[in-house]
C-alpha cells in the first residue's frame, strides 16, 4: 500500500539538507571561535619562566598579576634540575612593562587569605624581560616561618617588658623601705622641732654681739669701699675694652665660620663631581687596560699575590 | 675595493674589543672588594688589618666555590701572617689550597702553596719538612716555571744549613742562571746572599765578598732593607774572615745605621754584636 504524498513536499530537498547543514557548521565554528577568543588562542602570550625548590601551592592556569592587574596565567609546570620549573604565559602587551630584575613571588589577594596568585614585582632595569627568560622566585612564607619570624622580633620586647615588671617589683620592695625610714624620720619631728627652736633662740642671741662688732668693721668697709671706688673706673675702661675687642674677634670668627660653611656647602657638588669623575675615570682606565694591544702593557704581574720571596726562608721575612 | 677595506675594518675592531665590563654578582663584588683593601693595607704595612681582609676574601671564594681565588686569598693570608710572626696561622691558611686535592686549584696554585709552606718550615727551622715541600714544589714545576729559581734558593738555604756549603753553592749558582728579567731580581739577589754565604762556609770568604757586593746593589735598586742589612751583615762577616778589617769594620757601621733606621733607633743584636766584636 502506498500513502500519496502531497505535490511538491520533498522538492528541493538536497538543497533544504545542504542549507541546514551550513547553518549548523557556522554556528558550530562561531562557538569554538567564541570559546578561542575568551580561552586567549587569539592574543599573543610571550613565556617567562621561573625555578622553585618547592611547587606547593602553585597550579596550571594560576593568575599572574603585575600591580595586582592580571597579565598571564602559570602555562606550564615541569620537573627540572633542582626544583619545578614553572611556565608563565605573559599576554606580550604587557612584557615590556616587565623591567629586567624584576622577580615572582607567591601570594595572597587578601594578605594570608585569598586566592593565591603569581606576582610580578618589577626590578629596577629599564629594559624591558626578553621572552622566555628566566626570573627570581621568593616562595611564599608558611604560617609557621610567620610566626617563627614574629617571634624572632617580639622576643626583645617581650624580654625588656619582662626586665622592666622585675624592676618595678625591685622598686616596690625599696618603697616599702623608704616609707619605713620616712615614719622613723616623722616619729623623731618633735625633738627636732624643739633643737631648731634652741637653735634659733642662740642665733638671736649671736646676732645681737655681732651688730655691735660690726660697727667698727663697717668703718674699715668703708675705707677699702673708697679705695676700690678710685680703682675702679680705670678698671672698668680696660675691662670694656677687652670685651669690645673680644666681641670683635667672636663677630669676625663667625663671619669666618660662616664663610667657610658656605665655601663646604658650595664645594661639596664639586666634591661629587670629582668622586663621579675620578670613579669613571678609573672605569675608562680599566677598559682601556683590558683592549688589546695596551692589555699586554698592563697586565698585572702578580694578579693580585703578595711576593713569594725565598728571602723569608731564613726566617728574616717578620721585620717588613 | 671599499667593501673588502670595510670588512677587513670591522674584523679588525671585533678582534679589538674587549669583552664587556663584568660587574658580577654582590658576593663576587665583595671578594674584588675585599683583595683591594687588603692588597692596599699589605702595601701600606698595616699587616693586621691585611690578614683580617685576606681572611675575608678567602670565605667570600670559598662561599664562591672559586678555586683560584681560594688559592690566591690563602697564599696572602700565609705570608702576611708569616709577616705578622703568626706561624701556625700561615700553616693553617696553606691547608686550605694543600689539604684539598679535590678543589680543582689549578698547578700553578699548587707549586705557590708548597714553595710557600717550604719558605715557612725552612723559617721555623723544619728542615726536613721544608725539604718535602720544597721537593714537591720543584717536582711540579715544569721547565721554564716561574718559581724555579725561588725554589732553588730555598734548597740552597737548606742545604748551607745543613752544612752542605759545596751543594748550597750549586744549588745557588743555578738558581742564578734561573732567576732571569725583571721579575726575578729579587731572587737572583737571594741566590747571590746565598753563594757569597756558602762560599764564606766553605772557607773562602775573599771569593764571597763579589756575589755579596751584587746582591747589595740589586736590593738597594730593588729598595728593601730587610735584604740590604743581611748583604751589609754578611759582607762585614766576610771582608772580617778575608782578613779586610776596615772594610769589615765599614760594612758593619752601614748595617748598624740601616738596621737602626729599621728598627726605630735601636740596632738589631746580632749587627750590634758584631760591631762590638
Amino acid at each position: 500500500m502506498s500513502v500519496a504524498l502531497p505535490p511538491g513536499r520533498f522538492t528541493r530537498l538536497v538543497l533544504k539538507v545542504n542549507v541546514f547543514l551550513l547553518i549548523a557548521l557556522a554556528l558550530g565554528a562561531a562557538f569554538m571561535g567564541l570559546v578561542a577568543y575568551k580561552q586567549g588562542w587569539f592574543v599573543r602570550q610571550s613565556p617567562l619562566h621561573f625555578v622553585t625548590p618547592n611547587a606547593l601551592g602553585i597550579n596550571k592556569g594560576m593568575p599572574v598579576k603585575l600591580h595586582g592587574f592580571t597579565i598571564g596565567q602559570v602555562s606550564e609546570l615541569k620537573l627540572a634540575e633542582g626544583g619545578v620549573d614553572v611556565q608563565l604565559s605573559i599576554l606580550s602587551e604587557y612584557l615590556r612593562r616587565i623591567p629586567q630584575g624584576s622577580y615572582a613571588r607567591h601570594a595572597r589577594e587578601a594578605g594570608v587569605i585569598g586566592t593565591a596568585v603569581i606576582d610580578v614585582v618589577p626590578g629596577q632595569g629599564a629594559l624591558p624581560l626578553a621572552e622566555g627568560a628566566l626570573i627570581q622566585f621568593q616562595p611564599a612564607r608558611g604560617i609557621s616561618e610567620i610566626i617563627d619570624d614574629f617571634r624572632r622580633q617580639a622576643m626583645p620586647a617581650f624580654n625588656e617588658v619582662k626586665q622592666a615588671m622585675s624592676q618595678i617589683g625591685r622598686s616596690g620592695e625599696d618603697l616599702t623601705g623608704i616609707l619605713a625610714a620616712l615614719r622613723r624620720e616623722v616619729e623623731q619631728l618633735p625633738a627636732t622641732h624643739r633643737a631648731v627652736r634652741q637653735l634659733v633662740e642662740e642665733a638671736t642671741k649671736a646676732t645681737a654681739e655681732l651688730n655691735q662688732q660690726a660697727g667698727s668693721t663697717l668703718a674699715a668697709t668703708e675705707r677699702v669701699a673708697h679705695g676700690v671706688d678710685r680703682a675702679l673706673p680705670a678698671l672698668s675702661e680696660k675691662l670694656t675694652a677687652s670685651i669690645e675687642s673680644i666681641d670683635a674677634a667672636a663677630v669676625q670668627l663667625k663671619k669666618t665660620g660662616e664663610e667657610a660653611q658656605a665655601a663646604l656647602r658650595s664645594a661639596r657638588p664639586l666634591l661629587d663631581r670629582g668622586e663621579t669623575a675620578a670613579r669613571e675615570a678609573g672605569d675608562v682606565l680599566s677598559a682601556a687596560k683590558r683592549i688589546w694591544p695596551l692589555s699586554d702593557s698592563f697586565k698585572d704581574a702578580a694578579d693580585g699575590m703578595l711576593p713569594i720571596d725565598s728571602f723569608e726562608a731564613q726566617g728574616k721575612g717578620r721585620a717588613r | 675595493m671599499s667593501r673588502w677595506l670595510a670588512a677587513c675594518l670591522v674584523v679588525l675592531i671585533a678582534a679589538c674589543a674587549a669583552p664587556a665590563l663584568e660587574r658580577g654578582s654582590p658576593a663576587q663584588t665583595r671578594l674584588s672588594e675585599a683583595e683591594a683593601r687588603a692588597a692596599a693595607l699589605a702595601r701600606s704595612g698595616d699587616y693586621a688589618g691585611a690578614a683580617r681582609f685576606y681572611g675575608e676574601a678567602l670565605r667570600l671564594a670559598t662561599s664562591l666555590e672559586n678555586p683560584d681565588a681560594i688559592a690566591a686569598n690563602a697564599i696572602n693570608l700565609s705570608i702576611v701572617n708569616q709577616w705578622l710572626g703568626r706561624d701556625a696561622e700561615a700553616r693553617a691558611a696553606l691547608a686550605a689550597v694543600l689539604d684539598e686535592p679535590r678543589a680543582g686549584f689549578s698547578e700553578r696554585r699548587k707549586t705557590q702553596a708548597e714553595l710557600r709552606r717550604a719558605i715557612l718550615e725552612a723559617a721555623s727551622g723544619n728542615l726536613g719538612a721544608a725539604e718535602v715541600w720544597a721537593g714537591e714544589a720543584e717536582r711540579r714545576c715544569a721547565p721554564g716555571c716561574e718559581y724555579a729559581a725561588a725554589i732553588l734558593n730555598v734548597r740552597a738555604q737548606l742545604a748551607l744549613d745543613a752544612g752542605h756549603a759545596a751543594e748550597a753553592a750549586r744549588l745557588a749558582a743555578a738558581a742564578r742562571e734561573r732567576a732571569q728579567g725583571e721579575a726575578g731580581r729579587g731572587e737572583a739577589a737571594n741566590a747571590l746572599r746565598t753563594l757569597g754565604r756558602a762560599r764564606a762556609a766553605a772557607g773562602e770568604p775573599a771569593r764571597a765578598l763579589e756575589p755579596l757586593r751584587q746582591a747589595l746593589e740589586i736590593d738597594r735598586a730593588l729598595g728593601d732593607p730587610r735584604k740590604i742589612l743581611a748583604d751589609l751583615t754578611e759582607l762585614a762577616r766576610a771582608a772580617d774572615a778575608a782578613g779586610d778589617a776596615q772594610a769589615a769594620r765599614g760594612y758593619q757601621e752601614r748595617g748598624l745605621a740601616v738596621s737602626r733606621a729599621i728598627n726605630d733607633g735601636r740596632g738589631a743584636p746580632e749587627t750590634e754584636g758584631l760591631l762590638r766584636r
